[in-house]
């Protein structure tokens, strides 16, 4: 319950940004990247949904919450960018290490796509995505 | 499935033959180390077996980079260190001849394409999570999370130590089906090239609770394709291969088939 009350506050409040691709750094181009992104959507509206999957990154245990949750990135994408992405918004030390999880059960491999994810483990349209500065699920 | 152990086990001792040698530029003394052949099982993992090449090559490269991680590369390509060696073996199968040519390097690292992979414990972790994931598509998780830490180290110590009855002894509960049905869904990976799969929800019986076989599979995940076929453990599987049976039997010992498209 306290799960679905904290999704329809993200989608009302913020949305959706861009995670590029190809940007190296998007915590701090963050504006001018939604803003390109949200031009060429426009033109290309209908593509979207093929090519963009919605994900909501949620916090365990000690790491720091994400004033945005939720994100549309590009299917292709491999979980390492997600995880590198996570890092640069919340500015953590490169080192540091960040352990994403799905289910609450299981880390994908760096190499994992979204897609495959969103396809074996999506739901209500997105893909649930917890984040931990140590193991949470052993 | 008992009369079917055989299987599992002709899967389990498939070895290759590998002949390693050191990247030319890293030799730093005169005469240069000879190459180092070693047998792997396809089944396990090259963190898990090239320690002894590690220690053939170290004395033979420059002493600051003895410490640097040893990553290994075929034909101007990295080898992914988490994917099982046996299908790096058939991702790569058009261009191996055996043995099995490859450059171990002590320098530069590709940051980018290759995880780290400091010790075995990383090796484990990743290990031990396939598995979860597996068990989250065949029984929701449930048997994986039912079972006790030395369950997990027992399936770990098996395929570390090459000691089929001991990873069987665990592993025989995680391919239990209670019902007639078989697992949730089948966990498999097909991949289409050599840093790409795809991976799909795939039940092993139809709606009318027909067993479905591996043409199915490649259907579903290849709907625009006609006549695909795959290879795994070195083999071209029959099309009519039942989905389940295929689980049961080869899947490789991190619980999913991975199937490695053809290209001809």
């Amino acid at each position: 319950m306290a799960a679905k009350e904290e999704i329809s506050n993200v989608t009302t409040e913020t949305k959706n940004k861009e995670l590029d691709s190809t940007t190296e750094d998007p915590p701090t181009s963050l504006e001018t990247i939604s803003e390109g992104n949200a031009v060429r959507n426009g033109v290309q509206a209908a593509q979207k949904d093929k090519t963009k999957i919605d994900i909501l990154l949620k916090a365990t245990a000690n790491a720091p919450i994400m004033k945005q949750k939720k994100w549309s990135v590009y299917q292709d994408n491999p979980i390492g960018r997600i995880s590198e992405f996570i890092k640069k918004y919340l500015k953590l030390d490169p080192n540091e290490r960040l352990f994403l999880y799905v289910n609450q059960t299981f880390a994908p491999a760096p190499d994992q796509t979204v897609k495959n994810l969103y396809d074996c483990y999506g739901a209500d349209g997105k893909l649930v995505i917890h984040y931990c500065k140590s193991q949470a699920w052993g | 499935m008992a009369n079917d152990r055989e299987v599992l086990r002709e899967i389990w001792d498939g070895k290759i033959p590998v002949c390693f040698t050191l990247n030319s530029e890293e030799i730093c003394d005169l005469q240069g180390p000879d190459p180092f052949y070693l047998m792997v099982p396809r089944l396990s993992y090259f963190p898990l077996c090239t320690e002894k090449v590690r220690k053939h090559f170290i004395r033979h490269i420059q002493s600051d980079k003895q410490e640097h991680e040893m990553w290994l590369e075929f034909n101007g390509i990295p080898l992914k260190w988490h994917y099982p060696i046996g299908v790096l073996l058939d991702i790569y199968f058009n261009d191996i001849q055996l043995p099995w040519n490859i450059v171990v390097h002590f320098d530069k690292f590709p940051e980018n394409v290759l995880m780290h992979c400091q010790n075995k414990e990383v090796v484990e972790a990743h290990f031990l999570s396939c598995i979860k994931e597996a068990d989250v598509l065949k029984h929701r998780g449930q048997i994986v999370s039912s079972m006790q830490k030395k369950d997990h180290t027992q399936l770990w110590n098996g395929i570390m130590n090459d000691k089929f009855d001991q990873f069987w002894s665990v592993n025989g509960r995680l391919m239990e089906t209670s019902t007639e049905e078989g697992f949730k869904y089948i966990p498999f990976r097909c991949y289409t090239n050599e840093d790409k799969y795809i991976q799909k929800l795939v039940k092993p019986m139809n709606e009318e609770g027909q067993r479905k076989t591996l043409k199915h599979l490649l259907n579903e995940v290849f709907p625009d394709q006609e006549n695909v076929t795959v290879r795994t453990h070195g083999i071209v599987p029959p099309l009519e291969t039942p989905l389940q049976w295929m689980s049961e039997h080869l899947s490789y010992p991190d619980n999913f088939l991975h199937l490695i498209v053809i290209t001809s």
